[in-house]
């Protein structure tokens, strides 16, 4: 058993899977140079939208110290020390020199909808009031063949500079047929490579533009792709989950307008600082989980005292993102708080390897990292990862301790 | 003439033929899908639980709803709390009421020549998603009803935070849309009350009336309500001629050539769906009287959207009162679902209308999954002796700007209805 604990100390600690918080004075005082001269430069620039942060935060009655509160959180969102809240603040009023084109493919208009209800007292004011969202089809007045103009014109007078948000994913199949847009029925992959080719980075949102999504499961009927697998040769920022997390969202424009960069990105593009951690790192029920107290059905005694979900098929243990910090819905709650595993939506393939109640013990995916994860209940099969491991023991000992609860 | 709606999630083509200055014909075209149903063919049935939320991002509880209702349609003898029931019937209610917010202050204004009003329109969207989220952890997509129940269990604290946000909710409505106590509102049986008030709805009324729109957007005058539940009732409207007995046997849908929608009828027929089919079978009377005045026209069908809000808040408020937290969140089904074989269906009334899941299983497995959404209700292709509802609503009609008013009033949703 202790062997097994070291095994699971090590996945833990393996350089690829740390994320490093404290990166030394000297990286941080260079850091902080390389934004202050770009915040400078920005500053420079013309406003690309008349908005500015301080007339909508007058407009919308909220003080100085509201937007500084905000300023904070997001500072340390992004995973940077306090002493970088001002240049944060200084960014979210700049925000409106950075213009930003999303576009919508084949999805359900979910992220849109996600970033309608976004995060934290005035992010909502920051985002769509100062953020020059040039073209968004939910959000702007002009609509058809003006739309279409207006789009164009962004495109020509923010060359190489806008960031391109993609929603939704490519369907390939029938030479792209199944999705076409606008009055000449371009594709939906001309239409993403046209808008992407000028921008300064594309920042895919969601699981279907990162990964393919729901229309990507088996069997792809429409042959649905994410963005990464269309556009190459340019930056791209992946945002999963469905819908993604607006926080995150935000996050990565700031991070844009702060540095001029992507983010530091993981092996899947995902900026690391919303999807360095599992979901079962920072996970309410952990504890429940660290002590063998698991909900064994729907409604039970465990569900009614928030044990973990485990065997309800959780998939926070294999899953890659800050829900269980950022939550949803402006911190209201987040599917695990309302007593519903995680379904792994930001991993890729989720739909046809993790779905709903299935537990993980007949998924047999490969978990991050490598080897297949087997049955909760019966261990020792081989193959597994630490991780497998070290919940198969966990889990397996507590039906035993469970047993002999339930005899006494 | 071709013309790209937007802003319906997603983009339609429609194409106007003109005789003589006015609209003969519109050919509707929806020119994306995802192929959902083909996706569900051969999954887990419970996959579809997750899977089918994300049909759409606007109406996807009604989804998960329809999803959970049809399974569950397919065992015998399934049991349901009481708890359970006004839990999901709540969910619902608040995605109506966002989804009636937003179309009226992002879609609605601006085709009144004013301008789009997007904090007025995410600020109560914001809350009854957050009222939403109590229950089902997030919105959109939650996926938190389960067959034989819902997996949340609230605590009396989660009550508070919800009535707070409903209260917050009909605050805003009673200052921003029609500025008067929404009791007074709901129990007003004369449009002549109602015109007398002020707020952004009346002022969208005196611009219809002064224009002499109220003749415009008139169609069949055909209704259909498939959801029933504590506040819908189920049945279909000829004019004012009410029948309660209709059978999801009678709905037809068809393929069409030009597009990636399908053509819905009952009994060969084309029925409008949404609040004003909703308002007409439940004899509103305040909508009543305005359609005794106005008969479907725009007029009545934009009244009865906003009118729904104010009903759903004040429903809402019975329900979380009916409300005891001690019942069982679930109950476990007596049937393994993966011996399960057979079929079943559901209808719940989603923001725009009827939307109508059915299901056939094998061992567990889905064999078959058939999705009609409100959309395809309004939006059939007709032909021009026997247009659609909303074909048949702009026909006739001079100005293309007018004709996209009138469509829109349907709120149309472009991602649901090819899935």
């Amino acid at each position: 058993m202790i062997e097994k604990r070291e095994a699971l100390a090590k996945m833990f600690s393996a350089k690829g899977s740390k994320i490093n918080t404290n990166r030394g004075a000297e990286y941080y005082d260079s850091l902080m140079e390389t934004m202050k001269k770009r915040l400078n430069e920005l500053e420079q620039t013309a406003a690309a939208s008349k908005m500015s942060i301080t007339s909508v935060l007058e407009a919308e009655g909220l003080d100085r110290r509201d937007f500084m509160k905000w300023a904070s959180a997001a500072c340390a969102a992004l995973m940077l020390p306090a002493s970088f809240t001002p240049l944060i603040a200084q960014a979210a009023e700049l925000m409106n020199r950075v213009p930003v084109i999303w576009i919508e493919l084949q999805d359900c208009a979910g992220n849109s909808e996600a970033i309608l209800r976004s995060d934290a007292p005035t992010i909502d004011e920051l985002i769509l009031e100062t953020i020059s969202l040039e073209f968004n089809e939910t959000l702007m007045a002009a609509a058809g063949h003006q739309a279409e103009e207006h789009l164009e014109e962004a495109m020509h007078t923010f060359k190489g500079k806008y960031l391109c948000v993609v929603e939704g994913s490519i369907p390939l199949g029938m030479d792209g047929l199944y999705g076409t847009i606008g009055a000449k029925a371009e594709t939906f992959k001309d239409h993403l490579l046209r808008v992407a080719k000028d921008s300064a980075a594309v920042v895919a949102v969601g699981t279907c533009a990162t990964f393919g999504g729901v229309p990507a499961a088996s069997p792809n009927p429409t042959g649905a792709v994410g963005v990464q697998d269309v556009v190459k040769g340019k930056a791209i920022i992946n945002i999963p989950a469905c819908p993604a997390n607006p926080a995150n969202i935000t996050g990565t424009i700031l991070h844009f307008v702060l540095t001029g960069q992507v983010p530091e990105l993981d092996h899947l593009n995902r900026p690391k600082f919303a999807f360095g951690y599992r979901i079962h790192d920072n996970c309410e029920r952990r504890a429940h989980f660290d002590a063998g107290e698991f909900v064994e059905e729907w409604g039970d005694k465990g569900a009614q005292n928030n044990f973990c979900l485990y065997k309800m098929g959780c998939k926070g243990p294999m899953t890659f993102n800050n829900c269980s910090i950022v939550r949803y819905n402006s911190g209201t709650n987040w599917p695990i708080g309302a007593g519903h595993g995680c379904i792994g939506c930001s991993e890729p393939q989720f739909w046809d390897k993790y779905a709903q109640e299935r537990p993980m013990a007949d998924t047999h995916f490969k978990a991050p990292g490598g080897g297949v994860e087997k049955t909760v209940d019966e261990f020792g099969l081989g193959l597994l990862t630490a991780a497998g491991i070290g919940i198969g023991i966990h889990a397996a000992a507590s039906v035993l301790a469970g047993k002999k609860e339930g005899d006494e | 003439m071709i013309k790209l709606i937007e802003k319906i999630e997603g983009e339609a083509k429609l194409d106007f033929n003109m005789k003589d200055g006015k609209i003969d014909f519109v050919d509707i075209a929806f020119m994306s899908t995802r192929n959902i149903e083909n996706i569900l063919k051969g999954k887990a049935a419970f996959d579809a639980l997750v899977i089918n939320p994300r049909v759409c991002g606007i109406c996807g509880h009604a989804h998960l709803m329809a999803t959970v209702q049809a399974l569950e349609s397919c065992y015998k003898d399934l049991q349901l709390t009481n708890k359970a029931k006004i839990i999901r019937e709540l969910t619902l209610n608040f995605e109506l009421i966002q989804n009636h917010f937003k179309w009226f202050y992002l879609t609605l204004l601006p085709l009144f020549g004013k301008k789009q009003q997007v904090l007025k329109a995410t600020y109560p969207t914001q809350l009854m998603a957050k009222a939403i989220a109590i229950f089902g952890g997030q919105y959109p997509h939650t996926s938190y009803a389960v067959v034989g129940g819902v997996v949340c269990d609230i605590t009396h604290t989660d009550l508070i935070k919800l009535q707070h946000y409903i209260e917050e909710t009909v605050k805003f409505f009673e200052e921003n849309l029609v500025r008067s106590q929404s009791q007074s509102f709901l129990e007003s049986e004369n449009v002549d009350d109602v015109l007398s008030k002020e707020g952004d709805l009346i002022e969208i009324l005196k611009i219809i009336i002064s224009n002499e729109w109220l003749e415009l957007g008139k169609s069949y005058d055909r209704y259909i309500v498939f959801g029933a539940n504590s506040y819908f009732t189920k049945g279909k409207s000829m004019k004012t001629r009410l029948s309660n007995n209709i059978s999801l046997t009678s709905v037809k849908e068809s393929k069409q050539e030009t597009s990636y929608a399908k053509n819905v009828s009952f009994k060969n027929k084309y029925y409008e769906v949404g609040p004003l089919a909703r308002a007409m079978i439940n004899k509103t009377p305040l909508i009543k009287d305005a359609h005794k005045r106005y008969g479907d026209s725009m007029f009545s069908r934009i009244l009865a959207r906003v009118c729904e809000v104010s009903q759903l808040l004040h429903h809402s408020k019975k329900l979380i009162a009916e409300l005891d937290l001690s019942e069982a969140s679930y109950i476990k089904p007596s049937q393994e679902i993966s011996k399960l074989t057979g079929a079943g269906s559901a209808s719940v009334e989603a923001a725009r209308g009827s939307l109508i899941h059915k299901v056939e299983l094998e061992n567990g497995l889905i064999k078959n999954y058939e999705i009609i959404t409100p959309t395809q209700w309004n939006l059939s292709g007709g032909t021009k002796d026997n247009p659609g509802v909303s074909q048949k609503a702009m026909i006739g009609l001079e100005e293309i700007s007018i004709a996209e008013l009138v469509f829109k009033t349907f709120d149309v949703c472009s991602v649901c209805t090819t899935h």
